[in-house]
Parts: C-alpha cells; sequence; structure tokens
C-alpha cells in the first residue's frame, strides 16, 4: 500500500483529538440542561477524530507522501530558528539588538548578502522602524539593558 | 429609507472630517502596498497594523483597517498584469489575461480597467451594504442563542460547502480553530482550560497572532527568495487609457462580476477568491470568443477583479448587521472593534451610529480615493515590486513580531505566532486551507455560549433548535447544503466546485 499525504494528515488529527480528549480529563462535561467547561471541546475533539478517519479512509484522491516536495524545508528551517532565537532575546535584549540580529542572521546565513549591505540594512530598517513607532506612532517598543 | 438617507449623510460628516479621511486614505495607500507585496495579504496587513491603531478612536481604526482591506484588493491587480505575481489570493485570475494584455502593450488598459471595474464593484457594494444592513439588524435584534446557535452553524456549513478543497478538510479545520479559541477560561463556569499554567493563555489565543502566524509567516517560510522571479512590465502614463473596444468588453464582465461577487461575499468562506475564480468562469462561459481568456481578453480582467471588491464589500453585511464574520479579515476587524470597546452585531447601528455610518461613507470616500491613488501612482508601486524579496521577507518577519507583540505586550503570542507559522507551512504542504481555522477561532466562544445557553433555556432539549422558525429555516439550509455534498460525494461526480478546485490548481501549477 502506498503511503499517502492524506494518510499522515488524518492520523495526525486523529493523535490531536485523542491529544485533546486526554488533556480534558478533569474537565466536568456537566449535563445537557447544564452543560460544564468539557462539553464542548470533547465534542469538538470527537468530530476531528471523526473526521480524521474519514481522511485516512478516502486517502486515495490524495498524492503518495512521497510526491510533497521539501526543498523548501530547509529555508523553512532556518528562518524558523533564526526567528524563534529573536524572539527568545526579543525581551532580554531590546527591540533594537533583537530585531537587527535576526535580519542580519537572514540576509548573512540564509541569503548570502554581501557583508556591508546586509549591516546597512538591518541596522538603518530596524533603526527607523524603532523611531517610526516610539516617536511618531506612540507606540512603545521592547527596551533592553541598553535603554532600547 | 429616508432615515437611512438622513443617517448616511451623518456619516458623511463623520467620514469627511479631515482626521478620518486621512485615516481612510492612509488605510488605502498601505492596502494597496499590502496587495502589491507578495508574500503579505489582507489578513496579515491588517493584524501587522492593528496595534497602530491603540492610540486611535475606534471610528478612525475601522476606517484605516477598512480602507487597508479593500485597498489590498486594488494592489493586488497591479503586480498580477505587471509581473504575474499576485500579491494576495484573489488576484490569481487577473494573472492570466491581465499579464497577457500587459506582453501585447496593454498594461496601463489593464490597470485602469481593474482600477475602474473595482471602482465601481466597491461603491455598487456600499450602496447595497447602506440599503440592506440597517433592516437585517433590526430582524437580527429578534436572535436569540438557538438562533445565534443555528446561524453560526449553518456559516461553518457554507464555508465548508463552498470551499474549493474538501467538505472534511474544512470542517476539520474549523473544528481546529473552534478547540484552539476553547484555550483559556471558561465564561459560563470559570474552569482553566488547556492553559499549562500560563497566565497570559488565561484569556485565551488571540486571533492576530494566529492569523499572522499562518498567513503572514507561513507564506515566507513556504517562499524561498529563490522562487521569487519576475519580470516587470512598467506601463507608462500615456497608455493608460483604454481604447473604446475594450471600454465596450469590459462594461459587461464588470456589471456580472460586482452582482455575482456582492452575492457570494454574504456568504461565509474566503468570498473575495472564491468570486473572482467563479466570475472567471462566468465570463469565460458566455463570451462569444472564449479562446481569447488566457491570451488577453479584458473580460478576463474586468470580470474578477470587480467581482473580488464587490466580495470585499459584501463580507461586511453579515459583520455590521449581524455581528458575524464571514471571513478570517471581518474576524480581525471585529476583534479590532472589540479592543476598543465597541460591541459588534446587531445594536452597532443604533449603539454607536457614529461609527456604523462613518464607516459606510468612508467606504464610499475611499474608493474614490483608490482610483485617484492607483492609476497615477502605479509607477511608485512599482518601484516598491524592485526590492528583491530577499530584503524584504526579513522586514515582514520583523514587522509580524512588532503586530503581535504590541497587542498584548506579550512575548508568549509571539511564540504562538512563530508556532502557527510553522502550522501553516504544514498545512500548505498538506494541501489544508488555513482561513477556516481562523474563523472558527473567532466565532468559538460565541457558539459555545449561545449552544450551552439554549441548552440551558431547554432543560437539555435539542428540538429546541427545530421549535423556533428562524434557527429551523437555519438548520434546513445547512441539511440542504450537506445532502448536496454528499450527492456529489455518492455519485462520485465533479460538481461546480469540484472544476473550481481544479482550476485553481491548474492555476496555481501555472
Amino acid at each position: 500500500m502506498t503511503l499517502r499525504a492524506d494518510h499522515v494528515a488524518g492520523a495526525a488529527f486523529v493523535i490531536f483529538g485523542l491529544l485533546v480528549i486526554a488533556l480534558s480529563g478533569d474537565l466536568p462535561m456537566g449535563e445537557l440542561s447544564m452543560p460544564g467547561a468539557g462539553f464542548m471541546p470533547k465534542i469538538l475533539a470527537g468530530l476531528t477524530i471523526a473526521f480524521g478517519i474519514v481522511l485516512i479512509v478516502r486517502a486515495r484522491d490524495s498524492r503518495p507522501f512521497a510526491e510533497i516536495a521539501w526543498e523548501d524545508a530547509v529555508h523553512a528551517a532556518a528562518v524558523t530558528a533564526i526567528t524563534a532565537a529573536a524572539i527568545y532575546f526579543f525581551e532580554a535584549l531590546g527591540f533594537i539588538t533583537a530585531m537587527a540580529a535576526m535580519m542580519f542572521a537572514l540576509l548573512i546565513a540564509i541569503e548570502r548578502r554581501p557583508l556591508h549591505y546586509a549591516v546597512l540594512y538591518s541596522v538603518g530598517v530596524v533603526g527607523l522602524t524603532y523611531l517610526m513607532f516610539v516617536y511618531v506612532l506612540k507606540t512603545p517598543l521592547a527596551t533592553g539593558p541598553f535603554g532600547f | 429609507m429616508d432615515a437611512t438617507l438622513h443617517s448616511l449623510l451623518n456619516g458623511f460628516a463623520v467620514a469627511l472630517q479631515l482626521d478620518n479621511a486621512w485615516y481612510a486614505f492612509l488605510g488605502c495607500l498601505v492596502g494597496t502596498l499590502v496587495g502589491v507585496l507578495p508574500g503579505i495579504g489582507p489578513l496579515s496587513g491588517i493584524s501587522i497594523l492593528l496595534p497602530v491603531t491603540f492610540g486611535l478612536n475606534a471610528t478612525q481604526a475601522i476606517i484605516m483597517l477598512a480602507g487597508i482591506y479593500y485597498g489590498s484588493q486594488y494592489g493586488g491587480s497591479t503586480t498580477s498584469i505587471l509581473m504575474r505575481i499576485p500579491g494576495e489570493a484573489s488576484s490569481v485570475m487577473t494573472c492570466i489575461d491581465g499579464y497577457a494584455m500587459a506582453k501585447k502593450g496593454r498594461a496601463g488598459a489593464a490597470l485602469c480597467i481593474a482600477a475602474v471595474g473595482s471602482w465601481i464593484a466597491g461603491t455598487f457594494g456600499v450602496v447595497v451594504l447602506t440599503i440592506v444592513a440597517p433592516p437585517l439588524a433590526t430582524l437580527a435584534v429578534r436572535f436569540g442563542p438557538p438562533e445565534y446557535t443555528a446561524l453560526l452553524i449553518v456559516g461553518l456549513i457554507f464555508l465548508a460547502y463552498m470551499s474549493s478543497s474538501s467538505l472534511v478538510r474544512t470542517l476539520l479545520m474549523a473544528c481546529i480553530g473552534l478547540l484552539l479559541g476553547m484555550i483559556g477560561i471558561d465564561n459560563m463556569t470559570g474552569h482553566f482550560r488547556y492553559s499549562f499554567d500560563l497566565a497570559e493563555l488565561g484569556d485565551g489565543i488571540g486571533i492576530v497572532p494566529v492569523a499572522v502566524g499562518l498567513f503572514g509567516l507561513g507564506e515566507i517560510l513556504s517562499t524561498p527568495s529563490s522562487n521569487v522571479v519576475g519580470e516587470i512590465i512598467s506601463p507608462k502614463l500615456r497608455d493608460l487609457l483604454p481604447n473604446r473596444q475594450e471600454w465596450r468588453e469590459s462594461a459587461m464582465p464588470i456589471a456580472r462580476g460586482t452582482v455575482l461577487g456582492f452575492i457570494i461575499g454574504i456568504i461565509p468562506g474566503s468570498a473575495h477568491v472564491i468570486s473572482s475564480f467563479l466570475s472567471y468562469a462566468l465570463e469565460r462561459r458566455v463570451s462569444k470568443h472564449p479562446e481569447e481568456f488566457g491570451k488577453g481578453a479584458v473580460a478576463g480582467v474586468a470580470g474578477p477583479e470587480s467581482a473580488n471588491n464587490s466580495a470585499s464589500t459584501g463580507a461586511f453585511v453579515p459583520m455590521l448587521a449581524l455581528g458575524i464574520p464571514t471571513s478570517p479579515i471581518t474576524a480581525v476587524l471585529i476583534g479590532a472593534l472589540m479592543l476598543h470597546g465597541i460591541s459588534v452585531g446587531p445594536t452597532l447601528v443604533n449603539d454607536h451610529p457614529d461609527v456604523f455610518w462613518g464607516f459606510v461613507a468612508s467606504m464610499y470616500v475611499g474608493n474614490l480615493m483608490l482610483l485617484a491613488l492607483n492609476l497615477p501612482l502605479v509607477s511608485v508601486f512599482v518601484t516598491v515590486l524592485r526590492i528583491p524579496y530577499a530584503y524584504l521577507y526579513p522586514l515582514i518577519i520583523m514587522f509580524c513580531i512588532i503586530g503581535v507583540y504590541e497587542v498584548n505586550n506579550s512575548v508568549v503570542d509571539v511564540w504562538i505566532m512563530l508556532i502557527m507559522g510553522v502550522l501553516g507551512y504544514w498545512l500548505r504542504k498538506f494541501n489544508f486551507d488555513p482561513a477556516p481555522l481562523v474563523l472558527g477561532l473567532v466565532i468559538s466562544p460565541i457558539l459555545e455560549q449561545s449552544l450551552r445557553q439554549s441548552l440551558i433555556m431547554s432543560n437539555g432539549d435539542y428540538l429546541i433548535f427545530l421549535q423556533r422558525p428562524i434557527s429551523l429555516g437555519l438548520l434546513a439550509v445547512a441539511a440542504f447544503l450537506l445532502a448536496l455534498a454528499a450527492l456529489a460525494l455518492i455519485r462520485q461526480r465533479a460538481d461546480w466546485r469540484a472544476r473550481l478546485a481544479e482550476a485553481e490548481a491548474g492555476e496555481a501549477e501555472a
């Protein structure tokens, strides 16, 4: 049997539905005349499992899992990793440092842009954005140990 | 009718105040840029700029955000015609004949027809909205929890039925969205649900991090810069006017696209996307020269462009009259008004006439602004497209982070955005449309509360939904749609939705 995209997707949704039910253990279902906090989530988790099973059963209409193109996965993983690092340090380092470092890393590590362009662009764009938000739009941004 | 006209005039008095007109202009300008830039659609544009409206009053905020929405429909046509890159999803059909016209040296004419068609459609939409929304709101005041429950269920089924992906996939996405909407404190019992001891999750997951993650970041993760290439055709200003033959060929498609778009806009789903596909299919079918489609047919630009703008306005009818979002974008707009302390629903027109009528009147003004803005400034917008995507997407990621962080000053929201971005990437890989997920998230609290209230009212008797005429009628519509979908499944025959999906897939590959 060929493993198809909907086999994988359907299985993922079934597991997700089961996980929701497991996490809903202490939420009361209540009664029909007074539904509790677990009433809707458990119904929805049941529906998710049911639809996931339908997806698996009808998976023959979907393309083989092996045919899904993953050539952009390296780009996606690299962007995710750099963005995650920037978010992690966002409040500790402040907006300007964290964002400039993120843009610089994206331009150098992923896009292989010339160093001086990357530095100028990162610092310039982040600086202008900071000025626009903080002084023109009066919207405060995260500040780090350096006060910006 | 006199009362409506009087209220509309008051609305114009609000919309034409200098500061309100300025925010309408700003919204239209930013919206056009959002539409022009690939990788950033109206939903992420509105979400990112939501915090910027915190310093404004509710009227100014909604005027500006709505300007971004319908401005992006105008802007999306520019990249479609000049680069064959749809700035946003509803412009996909414009790519085909718009770019073909541009290659034949008629780029200016195509842009002008798209702009004029968009203006006519947008204005028509606002006129009908002006007439229809207030009486609909009066009717909706009679709605109780069972009617709201039935209405939301019909909305979800409509969305699933109209969706070009399968019914099961759409309902699955809606279920996930509804489940995400359950996170946080249960309003009726005070139980904490799935918050994992994170105080930030006590209030639930916001629309903004989910929408920006799924649509903004998810799009960027799926688009390596090496894939974004395109030759830009720069139109000359003197070539902007279509000739007499082109005007003649565009008149009826604009009219048909306008009416079709508005009707589809009222129905839940990604209406502006579906409407442009349906309009293109309709124009090809009624054309005496269907063989010209794909080679620069004027109707292939005029119809879809009018339809997607009309649908954008149509989507405001259920939003303003019923408080029901029919698309993720109107959901975010409702969220924006809620952040400003305005509860959207049937009482909006009476409780906040300045907001309601000011907003409606601003759309008349905004559509005129867009017409004046888009044609003369087309070369300026084209210049933006010359910024390499490799430099553009880090900027978009930064604005995504700012937009999400600023709503609650919470880094947890930014983490949610990142997780949603990765989820959006995976969903695209497995052909799931994330829009129903956002819609599910938004309607989740209303649906849960109205369902539970209905059951409490009836002492646990489900028949309450069948005993009240409005909810019975709405559920009958839902059952009819499910039966139609089931019939197509049993017959194993491709109905119009499957053919639409094939057309979409074909265009995406082309």
